[in-house]
Parts: structure tokens; C-alpha cells; sequence
């Protein structure tokens, strides 16, 4: 069974023409999700608008009001990537508020996967600023919305890009925990395996940077070797996924050589971290060539369900497996000078 | 009051920010500082659609030549992430610039407001000083 949002909600208001962050995206995540032909097993999850104060818990109330003001007249680039239009703010609750939905409904039914199909994405939008395309945080919201009701959550983000929004809201929060695989260099910046979490959330950042080139078989590894004894230990009451598809060799926004059967196996492997049925939920978030979005979309949510649904292999022999023994070394040494701090400062 | 060492300057192809690089050129000048060009690549920026970074060595040796600046002490770096962040990253290890400089509108388009202003940010974040260039200051 498989949740997805979307679907009824015409997003095509937030559109600047010939911008790559466009709504056939949603449409070809969609599209991947009818081809794996769930018919009565598919249920739609009407989108709502999140409410200042669902948003309130990861976004200052400053920058809400800016973002809502700025689309109201008229919108216009935010910087050199992101942009607004009048009905941005409105589309932008709603792609907030499915994430919401989706999860609601997972508790209510405590079965299924769940997939919000919504955009714009979320994941680099920080507390008071938006950037990467993302103006609010969608799966932060979620992630909120859950620690407030006592809940522990991994967050695992396997979008090329760095999840520099969602793993600056929770740097210190000792309930969540962030993985993200992701290429580097590559915007934003940020990203480097010595960023392991702020000291009230010590360890609860992994980052796995890789190199351009990177294939399946590296990034596997890597959730396995690194992240995977961290979750373990960690034990999550929930799974949620920033499920971005532009790591795919054919997506014009970075350089890593993924498969949609990698993002298979990615899925399947991240699925096992949930702790029963209706606790997984991947939120769409990159993935720009939209055959190969429809193509992996369809590969990890088949996967996540136990389907074997991929239409390409998975891949290997691309650089990156050095990287990961130098990361581990990377995290050890942060892990060490953290604790040396809170020593010195803890002796008497 | 110390004198500055290293001024970052904000530079994305804009007028706005030309003007901004130009003025800290001059101050450069007066001073004996290192000028620090950082240009922010943006994730749009590997489709290409946006400012090439091929020029820069070209156009700074031009504009040092009009300061009466030593090239050598221009300096062009390109980091990846938003303006705004890798400007404020200018004034960490290993830039250490102790003066941030910025046009007053890069491409961002909402005069007065918050949202899309690189400028308003930085002043907003920084902790070292920042000069916002107004667009139609006197250079000469």
C-alpha cells in the first residue's frame, strides 16, 4: 500500500518558465507511481495547507511573514536559483501540509509507505531563508510535527545535494538523527563528514560525502559501513526520506552515475530501518530529467513495498570507495574533539 | 582602529556587484589590502545557464590596472552554495576577510524587503563588518 499526496492539487501557479524546479517534475513522480499499477492498494491523500503553526515549529515567524508579503506582490527571484511567484506561498503550505497529511494518515492506517509527491522541495530551506529552490522545509515540518509527539526520527536524504536546511534545523536535537549521501563538491557547501551534530545532538548528523562519478555500489557501502551501526544504536520510531532522484547518471543538475535500480536498493535498505509497517515516508525532493525521475520514483517506492519493479541495474566501479574510510576516520576525529570539549568544560 | 587585510567582495556578474568589486578595489588601493573575489555557484549554475567564471582573471587584472593595484593581490575564489552563504563563509578559515563587501542588489529583485536581498542578509548574519555599495556611488 502506498500514500501519495498529490495528485489534486494543481501546482502549475509556481512556474517560471524554462526553470528546471518546474510541476511536470510532480507530474513524471506521479507517473512512476501509476506504473507500478497498485490500483485498489493506492490510496490519494488530499493535500491541506500547513498552519503558521505546524510551519512555526521549524521556520521563524519573521520569515514566514517575508515569504508570504514577497509572493503576495507578485514574487520574483529570491537569488540566483530560487524563485516565487504570486501563488508560491500558498503552493508552498500545501506541499508542507502533505507531508503532514501523509504522515497522519500513516499513523491513522499503521500500514503502508507513504510518498509525498508535492513540490517546490524543501530540504535546503533553513529556519529564516529559502535557497536551492526550496522555500519551506517539508520534511522538517513532518519531522516536527512527530518530535512533538514524542517520536524519534531518522532522516535519511539521498538527494545529490546536501540537505544544508534540514540538518541545520535539527543540529541539536538529540531525537533525530541525519543522514545524507550526497556529492561533493557540489552546492551548497556544505556537507563535510565532520559535521557529526551540534552537543546536544552528538552523533546525530552523518554525512557521506562522494565524489562525482560515484556509482551505487559506493553509496551502499556507505549507508551499510557507516550510517547503518549509528541507526541501530539510535532506533528510530520513524523513517522519513528526502527522496531526491538528481544523483541518476542521466539528470542534468550533478555528476553522480546512479540507476534507478540503485535507488532500489537504496530504498529497500533504508526501509529496514523503520521499526513496523506505516512508518516510512520518502518526500520527493530533486530530480530534474523527468524519465529518469518517473523511472527511479517507481524503482524505490516498489522497492520500499517489497516490489522488484526496477527497469535498469544497479551500478559499480564509479570512484568513491577510498572516501569511505577516510570519512569514518573524519568522524571519529570530530566525534573525539567534541567530547575533549565537553570534558575540559565538564571538569571541575 | 586596525586597518583591513582582506576584503571579500560579493561578485556574481551583476552590475551591481562589479560596482561592488570596483569600490573595493579602490579601498584596496588606499589600504594595502588583499581583495578576495568570491563568486557563489549556485545549483543552476552547472546547467550553465548562468555567469562563467572564465573571464574573471582577464577582468581583474583590467580593473586592478585602474586602481593602480598589484594583480597579485586579487585574489578569485568560486565556492559553491548561495550568495549569501559563501560570502559569510568568506570571513572564516581560510579567507579570514575582516570586511565583507556587497552591492545593494545582486538578483534579487525586491528593494525594501528581507527576502532576495544577498545584502540585507549578510548584514543580517555577519560578524565582521559589512559595506552595502549603493549603486550609483562615485568611484572616481
Amino acid at each position: 500500500m502506498v500514500l501519495v499526496m498529490n495528485g489534486t492539487y494543481d501546482d502549475s501557479a509556481h512556474e517560471d518558465a524554462g526553470h528546471p524546479e518546474r510541476p511536470d517534475r510532480v507530474k513524471a513522480a506521479v507517473a512512476g507511481v501509476a506504473d507500478l499499477h497498485l490500483d485498489g492498494d493506492l490510496i490519494v491523500v488530499p493535500p491541506y495547507a500547513a498552519t503558521r503553526s505546524e510551519l512555526a515549529r521549524v521556520h521563524d515567524g519573521g520569515y514566514l511573514d517575508e515569504l508570504g508579503a514577497f509572493c503576495y506582490e507578485g514574487g520574483g527571484a529570491i537569488d540566483q536559483d530560487t524563485y516565487a511567484t504570486f501563488d508560491s506561498w500558498t503552493i508552498a503550505k500545501h506541499a508542507a501540509g502533505g507531508g503532514l497529511a501523509v504522515v497522519e494518515e500513516l499513523q491513522r492506517r499503521n500500514d503502508g509507505v507513504g510518498f509525498v509527491a508535492a513540490r517546490p522541495p524543501g530540504h535546503h530551506a533553513l529556519a529564516d531563508r529559502a535557497m536551492g529552490f526550496c522555500l519551506l522545509n517539508n520534511i522538517a515540518v513532518a519531522t516536527a510535527a512527530l518530535l512533538s509527539q514524542g517520536e524519534r526520527v531518522l532522516i535519511v536524504d539521498w538527494d545529490v545535494h546536501h540537505g544544508n536546511g534540514t540538518q541545520a534545523i535539527f543540529w541539536d536535537e538529540p531525537d533525530v538523527l541525519y543522514v545524507s549521501t550526497h556529492e561533493w563538491p557540489l552546492f551548497p557547501g556544505s556537507g563535510s563528514a565532520s559535521e557529526v551534530g551540534g552537543r546536544h545532538a552528538f552523533d546525530r548528523t552523518i554525512n557521506i560525502p562522494l565524489p562525482a562519478g560515484a556509482t551505487g555500489d559506493v553509496v551502499r557501502r556507505a549507508l551499510d559501513d557507516v550510517a547503518a551501526p549509528v541507526i541501530d544504536a539510535f532506533s528510530p520510531t520513524w523513517v522519513l526520506v528526502s527522496a531526491g532522484f538528481d544523483g541518476h547518471r542521466a539528470d542534468p543538475m550533478a555528476d553522480l552515475q546512479l540507476t534507478s535500480g540503485d535507488y532500489a536498493a537504496m530504498a529497500q535498505a533504508v526501509a529496514a530501518f523503520a521499526p513496523r509497517p506505516g512508518r516510512l515516508a520518502m518526500f520527493l525532493e530533486g530530480g530534474y530529467d523527468l524519465a529518469a525521475l518517473r523511472s527511479s520514483v517507481r524503482a524505490a517506492l516498489g522497492a520500499a513495498l517489497g516490489l522488484d519493479d526496477a527497469d535498469e541495474g544497479t551500478s559499480s566501479g564509479g570512484p568513491g570507495a577510498d572516501n569511505i574510510e577516510r570519512i569514518m576516520r573524519e568522524r571519529a576525529s570530530a566525534l573525539e574533539m567534541v567530547r575533549s570539549i565537553d570534558d575540559e568544560e565538564s571538569a571541575p | 582602529m586596525k586597518s583591513f587585510r582582506t576584503i571579500a567582495v560579493g561578485f556574481d556578474g551583476s552590475d551591481d556587484s562589479e560596482i561592488a568589486l570596483r569600490w573595493a578595489v579602490r579601498l584596496a588601493a588606499d589600504t594595502g589590502a588583499e581583495v578576495v573575489v568570491v563568486h557563489a555557484t549556485g545549483m543552476l549554475e552547472h546547467l550553465d545557464t548562468h555567469f562563467s567564471a572564465d573571464k574573471m582573471p582577464t577582468a581583474l587584472a583590467t580593473i586592478a590596472g585602474e586602481y593602480g593595484v598589484d594583480v597579485q593581490r586579487l585574489h578569485w575564489i568560486v565556492d559553491n552554495g548561495d550568495a549569501c552563504s559563501v560570502l559569510l563563509r568568506a570571513s572564516e578559515p581560510p579567507v579570514n576577510a575582516d570586511l565583507l563587501v556587497v552591492g545593494s542588489r545582486g538578483h534579487g529583485k525586491r528593494p525594501g524587503l528581507l527576502l532576495g536581498s544577498t545584502s540585507l542578509e549578510v548584514t543580517q548574519h555577519a560578524t565582521t563588518p559589512v559595506v552595502v555599495v549603493p549603486s550609483n556611488v562615485a568611484l572616481h
